[in-house]
């Protein structure tokens, strides 16, 4: 019996040093992808890998992975995996100062900072899920900045709707001089287009679904990132994002996104420019009484103004005016203060350009200065 | 003061599962007959007959324990397309007598009879009339309570079985009521039981003795109901409401069991088109749009979960709450542990928000008018008639239960 205890914990060593700051950091970034309730232990757990003078940190939940990397010395390579939460929070209350990370026996692992002492329970490394590896040919270069404007402006219109999976992400169209990103959730969408990019290795069209998880991540991961560029690749079954050291891996969304191309509205001919901030401040005073659930608000278009009001049974009434050099038909339409106040925080300040047709067609609005992205938005009216 | 005593009729149908199938099959008369499967499949007794009742056969027994009580019983399967239209014959009948008629269930409904005198005669006479043109019309028989409230028509509906009539005079409400059963006023389940007798009630006359605060302080509310229904008035929930009121239901679900406990995921999520399928079939009799899907799922060990999703947008389509149970089907199933159940329950009944779909708003449509066509032929030719190809693999026989949603005098599809 004792010997087999013995070769049950192996060999298996780690020992390194490493900066609290540094470690909390790339901690801090990867916590979105660690699984919160999950019926496979193993990944709740980080993936620690010593070798050379860096420590390599993955999470995953299996859809979704995360993979960092800190400064570290390494006095032993190796690794073990470590509980996740735990460790984060942890290691954010401990002193800014150097941290000895040691493998134990048993797969426990030592914390050592300073005068505090800790020992974890870890799991074998073994038990981690191997993760894709980064594809050597095929990548694309899009720049920090354009893919983070993209990002901002379509990414709330993704469904929340789990069971429509084909709209649970948002599509990304790549072409030799331009890029497109495209979200919906069956009631809006949400359509920006930047051209005048170059995009080497991409030869006619390369649609790309992204899932919604990856998306959130991606946004937060290029929003703090100083890197210029993003790496993408993608292979039959993954895609992949560099976001300087950081990796981004995601499980591709099967299914076909719906042909979007066939409800942008082509013949709207009622169209009036507001200033975004008016009309915004308009909807958010009058949907206050609009009915709770389906907060539809009624837009009343007539010559020089511009109407919005809302009524529940419960509130009351309320309606807010608007100046404008509007000169076509009258027309009613009500649509959901929600999908339009999502709008108009995204696009930001400056004016937006209605579009209407009639009570049961598609609106359309844009920026009124779009000049370097193309952003426009759809949104389907309510019954009213 | 008279117009103030009102006169309703409980109609109760005698063993109608099992008489509805005497009609067809005469050779069951007088025998033992149980309904609702065969002796050694799963399920339960939804139906017994008179005979076999006398073996302590009862309904919502397993049909396993029915056989072993009563060995010479004849099992037969369940006909809900037969029960729904002998039900519908009945409503007729019940239609020509009172304009303000509700259907408790499949086979009992509740008449508000009063100020029918000149139309129709005394209590006793109308009830003999009633009994008499049920005959005919139907070739069954029923029971008939009459009292002055539903709790009373109810309750001496039950005494008037087989095949009687039973009125209790406006004033001997709380003398019919004092030597039964606490059990037997409607509303007192083993548990309130318990907690009566706890008290020293036994009688519905012991509770009537008792202080009404005593009861509130016990029981709150429903102790204020539960003194009044011990002088025999309608106090409490559904009671209150007139006969006939459009009482909506709440929530609408539809449940199967295997015969053979199954880990096979096609014929799961097969069973689950077609409950969502029975399910949207009610909604739109109903005239309802649900917001909250749910999916119930024992398995093979009972160990039962349940699993909810609400909607953005309230739906009445089968296609849409299929898809969130599958959803919740895929999310939660542990692969290839056997199932024994599915259920698939809406509840949230919401009027629908008024927006209008981007992408699949002509989908919306067609889904709609199919739907629409499908549910008139399964109006002509019967449930079976028409279903949808996922739901092929997923076929049973659909079991027999009240379910007052689908039943006509009952909520906004009455034409």
């Amino acid at each position: 019996m004792p010997v087999e205890m013995a070769t049950a914990t192996g060999t298996a060593t780690m020992e390194i040093t490493v900066s609290k700051f540094e470690l909390l950091r790339e901690l801090t970034a990867t916590q979105g992808v660690v699984e919160r309730k999950t019926t496979i232990p193993i990944l709740s757990n980080y993936l620690f890998e010593a070798g050379g003078d860096k420590l390599v940190l993955t999470a995953t939940d299996l859809d979704l992975s995360l993979r960092t990397s800190c400064n570290a010395k390494v006095k032993k390579e190796g690794s073990c995996t470590i509980p996740a939460r735990k460790l984060h929070d942890y290691v954010k209350l401990l002193p800014d100062a150097d941290i000895t990370i040691k493998l134990l026996e048993n797969h426990w692992v030592s914390i050592r900072c300073g005068r505090s002492n800790t020992k974890m329970v870890g799991m074998a490394r073994s038990n981690f899920p191997s993760l894709p590896v980064f594809p050597t040919a095929g990548v694309v270069k899009i720049p920090a900045q354009v893919l983070r404007e993209m990002i901002s402006k379509t990414g709330f219109a993704i469904a929340n709707e789990e069971s429509r999976y084909t709209l649970n992400g948002a599509l990304m169209v790549l072409k030799p001089e331009s890029i497109t990103m495209v979200a919906t959730d069956g009631h809006r969408l949400a359509h920006i287009e930047r051209s005048g990019e170059k995009f080497d290795g991409v030869s006619g069209e390369m649609k790309t679904l992204i899932p919604k998880k990856a998306m959130d991540e991606l946004k937060s991961l290029v929003d703090s990132t100083e890197a210029e560029s993003i790496e993408f690749a993608r292979d039959e079954s993954t895609l992949y994002f560099r976001i300087g050291p950081r990796l981004l891996t995601s499980r591709q969304l099967t299914g076909q996104f719906p042909n979007f191309e066939a409800v942008l509205p082509k013949d709207n001919n009622k169209l009036v420019t507001v200033r975004g901030e008016e009309l915004s401040a308009a909807i958010q005073r009058v949907a206050q009484f609009a009915d709770e659930r389906s907060r539809a608000v009624r837009f009343r278009l007539e010559k020089g103004e511009l109407k919005i009001s809302a009524s529940s049974t419960e509130t009351g009434e309320s309606e807010d005016t608007i100046e404008t050099a509007y000169n076509g038909d009258a027309l009613t339409v009500g649509f959901n203060a929600v999908y339009l106040l999502d709008f108009l925080k995204a696009s930001g300040n400056g004016d937006v350009r209605l579009e209407l047709k009639d009570p049961q067609s598609a609106g359309q609005l844009r920026p009124g200065d779009s000049e370097e992205y193309k952003y426009r938005y759809i949104v389907m009216p309510m019954r009213i | 003061m008279s117009e103030f005593i009102k006169t309703i009729f409980h109609v109760d149908m005698d063993a109608f599962f099992v008489s509805v199938e005497e009609l067809f099959d005469p050779s069951l008369k007088g025998k033992a007959v149980v309904v609702g499967g065969q002796r050694d499949e799963r399920g339960v007794v939804s139906a017994a007959s008179y005979e076999a009742r006398k073996f302590g056969v009862h309904s919502a027994m397993p049909l396993r324990t029915a056989a072993k009580h009563c060995p010479h019983a004849i099992f037969v399967d369940g006909h809900p397309e037969r029960y729904r239209q002998c039900s519908e014959k009945v409503y007729e009948v019940l239609n020509s007598f009172s304009p303000q008629v509700e259907m408790a269930s499949i086979d009992e409904a509740y008449l508000d009879m009063t100020g029918t005198e000149r139309l129709h005669g005394p209590p006793l006479r109308a009830a003999q009339r009633l009994h008499d043109k049920m005959k005919l019309a139907t070739q069954l028989n029923c029971s008939i309570g009459i009292g002055t409230s539903r709790l009373i028509a109810k309750v001496s509906s039950a005494r008037a079985k087989p095949n009687g009539v039973l009125w209790i005079m406006p004033g001997q409400e709380a003398k019919f009521l004092a030597p039964l059963d606490v059990r037997d006023i409607p509303g007192v389940g083993k548990v309130m039981e318990q907690d009566l007798h706890q008290l020293g009630v036994y009688r519905v006359g012991d509770l009537a003795a008792l202080q009404e605060n005593v009861l509130e302080d016990r029981f709150g509310k429903w102790g204020m109901a539960l003194a009044g229904k011990a002088r025999g008035e309608d106090a409490g929930g559904w009671f209150d409401s007139e006969v006939g009121a459009d009482t909506d239901p709440k929530s609408i679900s539809h449940e199967h069991t295997y015969n053979d406990d199954t880990a096979d995921s096609e014929q799961l999520e097969s069973t689950l088109m077609r409950l969502s399928e029975m399910v949207g079939r009610r909604l739109r009799e109903n005239g309802l749009h649900a917001r909250t899907i749910q999916l119930k799922l024992r398995y093979q060990d009972f160990t039962t979960i349940t699993r909810a999703h609400s909607l953005a947008e309230p739906t009445q389509l089968d296609i849409e709450i299929f898809e969130q149970v599958r959803t919740l089907f895929r999310n939660n199933w542990h692969k290839a542990a056997k199932v024994r159940l599915l259920g698939v329950h809406v509840s949230g009944f919401k009027g629908h928000s008024g927006q209008i779909e981007l992408l699949d708003s002509t989908l919306h449509e067609r889904w709609n008018k199919a739907l629409t066509t499908a549910d008139r032929l399964r109006d002509k030719f019967g449930e079976s008639s028409i279903s949808l190809a996922a739901g092929m693999k997923g076929g049973f026989r659909e079991r027999t239960h009240e379910n007052p949603a689908g039943l006509p005098g009952k909520g906004r599809s009455e034409k």
